[in-house]
């Protein structure tokens, strides 16, 4: 942009001089204030402090998007002059109107006769001439009145002061007058600001004399006069602020003015264009011709175009600045119009150039990014066009020149433009639209925005893709470059033709051009990296390149290097090799120039590494180089091996390592071979190689092999073998074995290989691998060490390995499958047997025995040691242990030693696993640790107490048992519940307070059935009921006690044995009738589980208790009592007892008995029909009546019906009709079949029909 | 009828990086660099692509304009991140973004029957730690097959009257 004049460039705001705030000389500020102090004056700091505001709010820039009503303030003295507005005619020329200075019209103008328009005259309306001109003025203060003055003095110091002030004023309206009189010539706005200070502010005076100033001066009504005391630095923002806010319509209206009458005189001018072109007074022939009116329309666009800047109307200043370029091609189109190369056409493609900068930049302002990037490469395209027709086409450095300013000037607006607003549009595609966006757009009525999306959504014009601006510059230094080669160019014809080829070439001679592309190359590189995301920074090192290869020419080797070594490292690592070629070759150069000979080493090493040939002619150059490289020179420090590591970029050899299997056992070996290959080309078969060595992963040592070619004349053959034997690691403390010196050609002719098999084991486990394998090359004083790794991978070279089978004739057998590239070793598998035996199931309450047989069926001593793990099991109330070998544990048994065992012979333990509680699967983990005993070798000494020693030789061997464990008996028990037919004791019975009252409450019958549900009989030993009364229940008998010997016997699977057990049961008023009552025993069973040989286990105890008893409970109950048998016509007696067990109701009940005379079989005498007494709570009743059978056989008992009333006494209580009363029926039931099954809940209810009487003969 | 595309260079970029066919067309061949240089710096704005791409969890292949700068360079990235970039000569028109997907499908087409190839594996040792080494293989001078259908293509596009 420094190219261009700034004028041109700049954006333009409103012009407003500023007068008044110069700072003061010391008279002033003596003669009115006397404060010795100027510092402290506040008027002083006033002006100091405006001055600042106003300059500091706008710089002159060329990227200024922001509209905010903000002026250029240009400090003046109070009597600045402008430049004169239209020049009196040289002459006396009446015809001529008046011009101003900078016309072509004017003789003295340096645009006579014919210049468009110069920079001067943007700086004449931004320097010289405002659009208003802001006047600063103090207003003169009297001194404030003496405090003690009399009534007359008074009156004569306000007359005394009145006069001073008018007078002052005065002076000051002239001032103002004159200045007024000489802005309204240019129409400029005048304000005046006057500073006063606070004080006066208050003066009542003041309105006064403001209003005598204004009218004296002839200032104009609205926003020409500000009064403003001292204030603080935001206040004066403020002010400035609204200063400017009531300024800039005048200023406004000023630039439109110009504008107006600018587009008058273009008016004018296009309608009589060549009658009103005045001839030039000294019209001779020789003179050049005047302006042309399309140089008028262009000098009148760009005038209107910089008014519409002014008063920041862009779309407008566009519009004219478009118009004026497009004036501009048609002059540059004819050559008669702006002949080229001369001092106008320079001037007009400079204005173009600007022109074109400006529209770029205002599409800009408005994010017409395509619309700026259009205008830019069409104003490029043109213009080439235009330049082959001048004869700077794209062959000379002139137009290479003009294009890389072209991209560099548009590179730095976009810099600016984004160091602030302008945002770079990323070109991501555009998903295709869906579906509901298609219909969304096919219903909308109106089209006109989604059309644009939808032609975004089609694709985009590549040349109207806005990029950042590291890339114009980048395309600034190609264009830089090109105009280095055509400049060279043209530097070889003068030298060989000795003409000068045209005027600007001297001036291109002093041109710096590669300093001018590093410069652009290094803006980019900035840019760029700024700008990228990816953290590889490819576009960097693309830059970087360019960097420097420019470098390199420009002659500074040393930092040509440094690029290269940071760019080579990425490249290699891509494996990008057609970029590293060129690379490589100038960086060798570089290595030349600077004299390094290590760095030169390397890089021709790396050459051929990459299989790079220089010279296509001539392959054997690059090995040439490296020859006589080492040859003539030396190396700087000669005791130092040069190491050249090109493990990123291509090995020089070839190289493959093959383990022939992957998995060994100690004392065995594998077989292995490692080639190394060299390519076809280029030839590598001069370097003089001195040796060989292979490291391997282990603590084998090294092996070398020296070179033997010197040995013989003949070439190596295009495979060669060296057996390098059998290898294996030293023992520990003992010196290896010197090896015999291996010898092999160590000379690779073009595709020959070099082929080392071997065999590889060790005594010991472990991995064996060979890690590297490093080359040297020897030649006079320099030894450089090339390492190679095992395996090098070339890329895109997909190689099937091959094993070397015979090397006459040459054979080799392809390797399908994985190829093994180390070896492990293991130790020997230890034979040994392990046999678990037992007989699932596990009963609960046994020890179940399971035998660990273990047998060495090695040939080596064994010691054995075995650890068990009893898993936990996730049951409730499971409980297990494991006894094993003396020690018990609920979990583990660690180290149970089997001793050792020599070979054959076989050892066996019981392990023993108690299951209780639950029934569940337990699993066992048997470990059996196997380890040799070192005979052969003594274990070496242990360095730590802590750590095992490392190479115990310990084998493992793991079984899981899974033990199902079951009941050997299964229990199921019934209860049933019978009624006390016993009278309850009376409350104040003495009896009930002896200690072993039993206070009857009914009997339970509990029957059990056992049941041998095991796969495995068992042998029961003793089966027992252990008593174990409680306060409530207690057991009066059972048929074991009485008849054991029965169940003493082998049960088998599916056997039943049954016991009955009678419990008495009692109340207790201690503990509700709710509560469970626990069982009163529990059966006690001994076993032995019977074995399949017929033998018998162990001894173990089943108990289970009897079950938890809940006897039923009952409200108001009627028991009825008869006999099952009866004689004929002999009497028996019925009892029925109502028993009243409700807790708190007293019952009323009605006993009613029916007799059927025609069927019942008795003779009844008793109560018919009757009401018992209220039975309170607790109370029993008993009615007895007699029977005489009548009838033989099963005879029914009397009907018999029981009523309480007492509910329906209460539900009758409201309505005292009496009515025939209905009872709730009660239970009546029959005692001989009282029982009750044990759930509670239903007790079986006998209706009024209850059982017969057998009546006998 | 759309603008003819002139499609001066095609390179398949593996998804380590590393270079597996790059072919120009363009008529003066000395270039051939160059477009070694475009395909690698393109890689810069692909990485960008993509990580803008993940931050929205789009799944596009086509990756749009990546930069312009004699040509107009598009990128494309195959599901197995096979990077697929296409130099346009440069031209005052609307570049269809369909028509460069076109493109760029036909060439993943051309490069995955290519890589199908079963003969590429003959000689591959069966372990799959130098499966990528086969994929750039498939680029190499050894298979003819794959170069002719990316000419082929290039043919098709830059004479869309003969198809």
């Amino acid at each position: 942009m420094n190219s261009y004049p700034p004028e041109l460039l700049a954006q333009l705001a409103p012009v407003m001089f500023v007068a008044g705030l110069d700072a003061p000389n010391p008279q002033d500020a003596s003669a009115t204030q006397g404060t010795p102090s100027k510092q402290q004056d506040p008027f002083v700091i006033l002006k100091h402090r405006l001055r600042e505001a106003l300059i500091a709010q706008r710089k002159v820039a060329i990227w200024q998007p922001e509209k905010a009503k903000v002026f250029q303030a240009v400090l003046v003295d109070t009597d600045v002059r402008f430049p004169p507005r239209k020049l009196p005619p040289a002459e006396d020329q009446q015809f001529h109107p008046l011009h101003s200075p900078l016309s072509p019209l004017t003789p003295t103008s340096p645009l006579y006769p014919d210049g468009l328009i110069a920079p001067i005259w943007i700086r004449k309306h931004t320097t010289l001439v405002p659009s208003v001109f802001v006047l600063f003025k103090r207003i003169y203060e009297h001194p404030p009145a003496p405090p003690n003055l009399s009534g007359t003095e008074h009156a004569d110091y306000d007359r005394e002061r009145e006069a001073e002030e008018r007078k002052r004023d005065t002076e000051l309206s002239a001032e103002i007058a004159q200045r007024k009189r000489s802005t309204n010539e240019r129409s400029i706005k005048l304000t005046a600001v006057l500073m006063a200070s606070r004080r006066m502010l208050d003066d009542p005076a003041l309105d006064a004399r403001l209003t005598f100033i204004r009218r004296q001066s002839g200032l104009d009504p609205r926003a020409a006069l500000f009064v403003l005391s001292p204030v603080t630095q935001s206040e004066i923002g403020d002010f400035v602020r609204s200063l400017q806010e009531a300024l800039y319509e005048p200023a406004l209206d000023y630039y439109s003015n110009h504008s107006k009458r600018v587009r008058r005189k273009r008016n004018r001018h296009s309608q009589g264009t060549t009658l009103a072109m005045p001839l030039s007074p000294l019209g001779a022939g020789n003179s050049p011709r005047p302006l042309r009116p399309e140089g008028w329309t262009v000098r009148y666009e760009h005038k209107m175009a910089c008014f519409a800047e002014f008063r920041g109307e862009d779309e407008v200043a566009l519009k004219h600045y478009q118009d004026a370029y497009a004036a501009l091609l048609v002059m540059f189109g004819s050559t008669a119009i702006l002949p080229p190369r001369t001092k106008r056409w320079a001037e007009a493609k400079v204005l173009a150039d600007c022109v074109s900068v400006k529209i770029c930049k205002l599409y800009l302002y408005n994010n017409e990014h395509s619309m700026a990037l259009a205008h830019h490469n069409s104003h490029m395209r043109k213009f080439s066009d235009l330049s082959r027709g001048w004869g700077i086409g794209e062959e000379t450095f002139e137009f290479w020149s003009w294009l890389a300013r072209q991209h560099r000037v548009f590179a730095e607006l976009l810099e600016q433009g984004v160091r602030t607003n302008l945002k770079i549009p990323k070109h991501l595609p555009v998903p295709p639209p869906t579906a509901a966006k298609v219909a969304a757009q096919a219903a909308a009525p109106q089209r006109g925005p989604l059309e644009a999306d939808a032609l975004r959504a089609l694709g985009l014009n590549p040349t109207h893709a806005l990029q950042h601006p590291g890339f114009y510059y980048y395309m600034a230094a190609q264009c830089t470059e090109q105009r280095r080669e055509r400049f060279l160019r043209a530097l070889d014809s003068e030298s060989s033709q000795h003409v000068s080829l045209s005027p600007g070439f001297s001036n291109e001679k002093k041109v710096d051009h590669l300093a001018i592309a590093l410069e652009l190359y290094t803006r980019a590189y900035e840019l760029f990296k700024k700008n990228s995301a990816s953290q590889q920074g490819r576009q960097q090192l693309w830059i970087a390149y360019r960097i420097a290869q420019t470098y390199f020419e420009s002659g500074k080797f040393d930092m040509a290097v440094r690029f290269f070594e940071r760019i080579a490292k990425t490249y290699r690592r891509e494996k990008w090799d057609a970029m590293l070629r060129p690379l490589l070759s100038t960086w060798y150069a570089c290595a030349q120039q600077l004299g390094d000979m290590e760095l030169s080493v390397h890089l021709l090493l790396e050459m051929l590494g990459h299989r790079l040939v220089i010279d296509q002619d001539d392959p054997e150059s690059v090995q040439e180089d490296l020859l006589a490289v080492l040859q003539s020179t030396v190396p700087s420090n000669p005791e130092q091996p040069l190491i050249v590591d090109l493990s990123e970029s291509g090995p020089l050899l070839d190289t493959t390592t093959i383990f022939w299997t992957s998995d060994i056992s100690v004392g065995e070996s594998s077989a292995f071979q490692i080639t190394l290959s060299a390519p076809p080309l280029p030839p590598i078969s001069e370097l003089p190689f001195a040796s060989l060595s292979i490291y391997f992963a282990d603590d084998l040592p090294p092996i070398v092999i020296h070179d033997a070619s010197a040995d013989d004349d003949m070439a190596p053959p295009l495979v060669q073998r060296v057996a390098l034997g059998d290898l294996r690691p030293p023992q520990g403390g003992e010196d290896p074995v010197p090896r015999e010196e291996l010898r092999a050609k160590l000379r690779w002719d073009p595709g020959s290989s070099l082929i080392l098999t071997g065999s590889l084991g060790s005594d010991l486990p472990g991995t064996l691998s060979v890690s590297k394998l490093v080359l040297t090359l020897k030649q006079n004083t320099w030894t450089v060490e090339l390492p190679l790794q095992p395996n090098s991978p070339r890329l895109g070279l997909v190689r099937e390995p091959q094993w070397l089978r015979s090397v006459t004739p040459i054979r080799f057998m392809p390797l399908p499958g994985e190829v093994h590239s180390s070896v492990t070793i293991h130790n020997k598998p230890h034979r040994i047997s392990v046999a678990v035996g037992h007989h699932a199931p596990a009963y609960l309450g046994e020890e179940f025995p399971i035998v660990v047989d273990v047998t060495n069926t090695d040939d080596r001593e064994l010691e054995i040691v075995v650890d068990v793990l009893l898993h936990p099991l996730e049951v409730e109330h499971a409980v297990s242990s494991i006894t094993f070998d003396g020690q018990s544990s609920t979990s583990l048994i660690k180290g149970v030693t089997f001793g050792t065992l020599a070979p054959g012979v076989n050892m066996s333990k019981t392990l023993l696993l108690s299951v209780e509680g639950a029934i569940g699967d337990r699993t066992l983990d048997i470990s059996v640790q196997s380890q040799t005993t070192s005979t052969t070798a003594p274990p070496p000494p242990v360095t730590s107490p802590d750590s095992p020693p490392l190479h115990t030789d310990t084998s493992e061997t793991l079984r899981t048992l899974v033990i199902p464990s079951v009941e050997p008996i299964k229990f199921e028990q019934t209860v049933k519940y019978r009624r006390s037919t016993k009278k309850a004791a009376g409350l104040a019975d003495i009896a009930t307070f002896e200690d072993d009252f039993w206070d009857d409450a009914g009997e339970a019958y509990v029957s059990t059935v056992m049941t041998c549900s095991g796969q495995s009989g068992i042998s029961v030993e003793s089966v027992k009921l252990v008593r174990k009364d409680g306060p409530r229940a207690k057991v009066v008998d059972c048929f074991i006690d009485t008849d054991e010997e029965d169940f003493l016997s082998e049960w088998l699977s599916g056997d039943e044995f049954c016991d009955q057990c009678r419990i008495a049961l009692s109340r207790d008023e201690e503990s509700s009738p709710e509560d469970l009552i626990p069982g009163p025993g529990h059966y006690e069973i001994s076993w032995r589980r019977l074995l399949s040989d017929g033998s018998k286990g162990s001894l173990s105890t089943s108990s289970f208790s009897l079950p938890r008893l809940e006897p039923p409970t009952d409200g108001l109950i009627a028991l009825l009592d008869i006999p099952s048998v009866a004689k004929l016509h002999s009497p028996v007696s019925m009892h029925l007892i109502v028993r009243n067990n409700r807790p708190t109701r007293s019952a009323n009940v009605v006993v009613q008995l029916d007799l059927d005379p025609v069927t019942d079989g008795f003779i009844v005498s008793g109560l018919r029909q009757g009401r018992l007494p209220v039975l309170m709570p607790g109370a029993e009743e008993r009615l007895t009546w007699n029977l005489i059978p009548v009838e033989c056989g099963y005879v029914k008992i009397p009907k018999m019906k029981v009523t309480d009333r007492r509910a329906v006494i209460d539900a009758q209580l409201p309505n005292a009709s009496g009515g025939k009363a209905e009872g709730e029926d009660v239970a009546v039931v029959d005692v001989r079949m009282d029982v009750q099954p044990g759930d509670g809940a239903s007790a079986v209810v006998y209706g009024p029909r209850t059982g017969t009487i057998l009546v006998l003969p | 009828m759309p603008p003819q595309l002139r499609l001066n260079a095609v390179a398949f970029v593996s998804s380590q990086n590393h270079p597996i066919l790059i072919r120009t067309f363009s008529q003066p061949k000395q270039d051939e660099l160059k477009y070694h240089y475009i395909a690698h710096t393109s890689l810069d704005v692909i990485d960008e692509r993509i990580t803008a791409a993940g931050a929205t969890k789009s799944t596009e292949c086509y990756l749009g304009l990546l930069y312009v700068e004699d040509v107009a360079v598009y990128g494309y990235m195959t599901p197995l991140k096979v990077k697929i970039i296409i130099a346009l000569e440069l031209s005052d028109n609307v570049v269809r973004d369909i028509d460069v997907i076109t493109i760029s499908q036909a060439l993943h087409t051309a490069y995955r029957r290519s890589v199908a190839n079963p003969f590429l594996r003959l000689h591959a040792p069966s372990d799959n730690v130098t499966d990528h080494a086969v994929v750039v293989s498939a680029g190499s001078q050894k298979w003819k097959l794959f170069r002719e259908r990316v000419d082929e293509i290039c043919r098709a596009v830059t004479l869309p009257a003969a198809a």
